[in-house]
């Protein structure tokens, strides 16, 4: 009797060990699972977010060894004219050729072996490599698609020029399509690849950014040229009618904002107010309106958001954890805590121009085949209601009165009313930004531009207003002549 | 034995894949009649044994679906990259499958496995040392033994040698202390650092890890003293610590992992050169003959994932490893499912053996650990360790087929 138990005993001690044996392979077999699973999910992880990185890096030969074969495609401006070909050196190699040197550094960018592609050649680098043109295959066409932009080569040139070599941005562009005309970032740099290697170190190290494009990725106080945008606030909070005795200056909670030059204007309504920039009227609103109005405000323009484009763009943005009173009247006079971009400034005054409504910017205008059809059309497309067409007609006309008998003066244009604001934005330094953004024909805008030199000490009024009315009025003149 | 759709559904559509991919190959070839010779000695093999492992009954059919899945994505890689090391493959796959049932004889028929520690120890110590003295250096790693034309590398047998001699021991069999003092438990520990010092001499950092992992793997399941294994894995940690402070080689290959970009050059390369080839093939890649693989280093033997997901896309690549995990799940069901101790030791070693390498290398590739360079069973191109899975997978069929057939060998 003992006996069998004993060994029943055994037997169950046998089946308990191998049951425990078994739920630990199945543990090990649980880590396993998870180990496999792990190399799944980093293999997609790869694929989602690092395949651009990594197809981007100058060391990955597979750039270069489809550009043996494809020639890479063509890029030309509104009416034709070639920014960027390539023709073969011997076979398989083949160079880039920039026709208008420096001119479309910030916005075609470089196509070099050794560092890389920028701009356009790299976020067009599979269109311009044909790779989405599926006929490439069959049809043996050894050419990627080419791209037509919108600019406009003779705007461009004519803006740099206008630049006269100082930092700063242009950018100019039709406020009901969206599409931009020219687009200069200076300083800039001659893209080719022989003259890329040989000044690369002092490109990359130059202390002027010479490869920060400027126009889409250049953040600056926008000064002056933020009252289009509290003066629309001002317009729908109904405060349109509001006269202020001008002492020359805002004061209050301790802070003194002084107007320019500490000029004191006396008793004046907002359409002085605006047309002479009197920091002292946009102050007192802005304070009187409150953080979140303006905020509110500046976020359906687009600021905090990213602006979707052909190229990266940096975000426009107003930094405050909370916005009181005060940060909203430094706000309110563009000063603060805020940072803009050239090319959200240009889309500011776009708005105003386009009757309240934003337009998508773009660059591309369609892509193109080597045999001449189109692959893809960039459709226009409008961002949203901002104001409604009330709103928009005021501050136009507050604008107008600033060319007319304002600060913005020189951006005048005979025969033609052109709206403008301009801007003299302080920052870090003690040189300010100058800054001006206007449109014309003011009431059914064709062009709107937005200008900034940057650290340059004048006034928005002396040095920005001009070159924003020279480049208006040679668009509007060249516009006939295609 | 019946065959359900189940069965032959998937055998049939693999035999369609293959039949397709080796076409498009031959096309791409300039009709080299070579690659379709290739294309279908791979199918008849894989009909012959697909048949003789179903109507002999020798335990789970499924062991060899996967495996020759894997095996024709191998070879429809290989031959693409070189037709020529292809055409050598194919040999390779044909001694395989000759290995394939060999072992499973020898394992099914023989059973006094269990006795012989001593002699899988003293054979491999006899490898290791044949290796040192003899070998040649490839990349590197001092790791092959050549004997006329034909070389081996050891490595690989002795990882089955080490599975076995494990075995006796976790398996029950060999209790008896050596010399009253040293008891299994400590023999073995003594056993895998004496080889793990060997493979450091001969800087074969990925048969280390396979190893080692196995070996840790094995304590969890098996030693009842959990101090044990926090004693092991707390050793491992410290001489890993060491070696990466005091080991050039390991260093290089950490500063290789954790920072390829600032080294692209030189120690970044391979690694970088290998996502560029993943990140180029995207979901379903660029087609078989219009990626340029050749930009990676060792492309068809340890880097023949990448030129996989380069030219067949990462869904193939996240193929080949659920069809690893599918096989590693088949053998865990029969460690699972095996009576016999010595057998379920064993039957876990070879599943741990697949599942670790197969986790190391592609792991390695992708840059999700360290690289260390091994060869990705079935895959990777090279005799020895094809010839080794199938001895492996050989092995894991009899152990089924005893199970199945209800044989207990107690």
């Amino acid at each position: 009797m003992s006996e069998v138990n004993e060994e029943e005993r055994n037997v169950g001690l046998a089946e308990e060990k191998d049951t425990k044996t078994d739920k630990k392979i199945i543990h090990v077999m649980i880590v396993v699972s998870a180990l496999f699973l792990s190399l799944i999910t980093f293999l997609l992880y790869i694929n989602l977010f690092k395949t651009e990185e990594y197809a981007q890096n100058p060391y990955n030969p597979r750039q270069w060894s489809e550009e043996r074969h494809i020639k890479r495609g063509d890029i030309y401006d509104r009416n034709g004219v070639v920014l960027a070909t390539s023709e073969f050196e011997k076979e398989g190699v083949q160079r880039r050729i920039y026709p208008e040197g420096n001119l479309y550094s910030h916005i075609i960018g470089y196509s070099s072996r050794v560092y890389g592609k920028s701009n356009l050649e790299m976020e067009y680098n599979s269109e311009l490599l044909g790779k989405n043109d599926f006929s490439i295959s069959f049809d043996n066409v050894k050419q990627g698609s080419s791209l037509n932009l919108t600019i406009d080569n003779r705007i461009q040139k004519y803006a740099r020029e206008q630049m006269k070599g100082r930092k700063g941005a242009v950018v100019a562009m039709n406020p009901s399509t969206g599409e931009i005309i020219a687009m200069v970032s200076l300083p800039d740099y001659d893209p080719s690849s022989e003259a890329l290697e040989e000044e690369w170190k002092n490109l990359a190290e130059s202390e002027d950014y010479a490869l920060l494009p400027r126009a889409t990725q250049g953040l600056y106080a926008p000064g002056s040229t933020f009252k289009i945008l509290t003066s629309a606030a001002v317009y729908e909070n109904d405060l349109e009618d509001t006269v202020l005795e001008d002492t020359g200056g805002f004061e209050k909670d301790g802070i003194k904002v002084a107007n320019y030059n500490d000029k004191v204007y006396g008793e004046m309504d907002l359409k002085q107010s605006f047309e002479v920039s009197s920091n002292q009227m946009f102050c007192e609103l802005a304070y009187n309106m409150g953080g979140d109005t303006i905020l509110e405000m500046a976020e359906r323009f687009g600021i905090n958001k990213e602006i979707k484009f052909d190229l990266k763009t940096e975000v426009s943005r107003i930094e405050y954890d909370k916005m009181y009173n005060m940060d909203a009247a430094m706000v309110g006079i563009g000063q603060g805590k805020l940072l803009v971009t050239p090319l959200q400034m240009a889309m500011i005054g776009a708005t105003i121009a386009n009757d309240g409504i934003m337009m998508k910017p773009y660059l591309v205008d369609s892509v193109e085949r080597a045999n001449g059809t189109v692959i893809s059309e960039t459709q226009i497309k409008s961002l949203g209601k901002v104001l409604d067409y009330d709103t928009a007609g005021f501050v136009r006309e507050l604008m107008v009165g600033s060319v007319e008998a304002g600060t913005s003066v020189r951006a005048s244009i005979r025969g033609i009313q052109v709206a403008g604001k301009t801007g003299t934005a302080e920052n870090e330094t003690n040189k300010t930004h100058s800054w001006f953004v206007g449109f014309a024909p003011a009431e059914r805008a064709e062009i709107c531009v937005a200008v900034i030199l940057e650290y340059d000490g004048t006034t928005g009024g002396s040095t920005a207003a001009p070159i924003g009315g020279n480049v208006i009025k040679k668009y509007l003149e060249s516009a006939g002549k295609n | 034995m019946k065959l359900r759709n189940g069965y032959i559904m998937p055998v049939l559509l693999m035999l369609l894949g293959a039949l397709m991919g080796f076409g498009l190959l031959y096309m791409r070839n300039d009709y080299n009649i070579n690659i379709i010779y290739t294309g279908l000695i791979i199918e008849c093999l894989f009909i012959v044994v697909c048949s003789i492992v179903v109507f002999t009954r020798m335990g789970d059919k499924f062991l060899v679906l996967f495996s020759f899945m894997l095996i024709s994505i191998g070879m429809l890689m290989i031959c693409r990259l070189d037709i020529e090391r292809g055409l050598k493959q194919i040999v390779w796959v044909g001694i395989g499958f000759v290995a394939f049932f060999g072992a499973y004889l020898v394992y099914y028929f023989i059973d006094i496995w269990e006795d012989y520690w001593y002699l899988y120890v003293g054979l491999s110590v006899i490898l290791f040392v044949l290796t040192l003295t003899i070998g040649r250096t490839v990349n590197g790693s001092k790791n092959w033994i050549g004997i006329g034309s034909f070389a081996f590398q050891p490595s690989e047998i002795i990882k089955i040698l080490y599975i076995m001699f494990l075995s006796c021991h976790y398996s029950g069999a060999w209790t008896k202390p050596i010399k009253e003092k040293i008891t299994p438990s400590i023999m073995t520990a003594i056993v895998t650092y004496l080889f793990i010092g060997f493979l450091v001499l001969q800087r074969d950092w990925g048969t280390i890890l396979v190893l080692f992992s196995i070996y840790i793997f094995m304590i969890y399941v098996y030693e009842k003293n959990p101090l044990f294994l926090a004693v092991n894995v707390g050793a491992a940690l410290v001489v890993a610590f060491l070696g990466y402070k005091f080991m050039h080689h390991i260093q290089l290959r950490v500063t290789a992992w954790l920072n390829p970009w600032e080294h692209i050059e030189d120690i970044g390369y391979q690694v970088t050169q290998s996502l560029f080839a993943i990140s180029a093939g995207g979901y379903f890649g660029k087609g078989l003959g219009n990626g340029t693989p050749y930009h990676i280093p060792e492309v068809h033997t340890d880097f023949i994932f990448s030129a996989i997901c380069e030219e067949m896309g990462v869904f193939v690549g996240a193929a080949v490893v659920l069809l690893f995990f599918l096989l590693a799940y088949r053998c865990f069901k029969i460690a699972l499912k095996a009576t016999n101790p010595y057998n379920k030791s064993v039957g876990l070693g070879v599943t741990l053996m697949f599942s670790l390498q197969c986790f190391i290398i592609i792991g390695g590739v992708i840059k999700f650990i360290p690289l260390t360079g091994i060869t990705l069973p079935f895959v990777s191109y090279g005799g020895s360790s094809m010839v080794v899975s199938f001895i492996s997978l050989g092995i894991m069929q009899a152990i089924s087929a005893r199970e199945e057939r209800g044989e207990r060998s107690e």
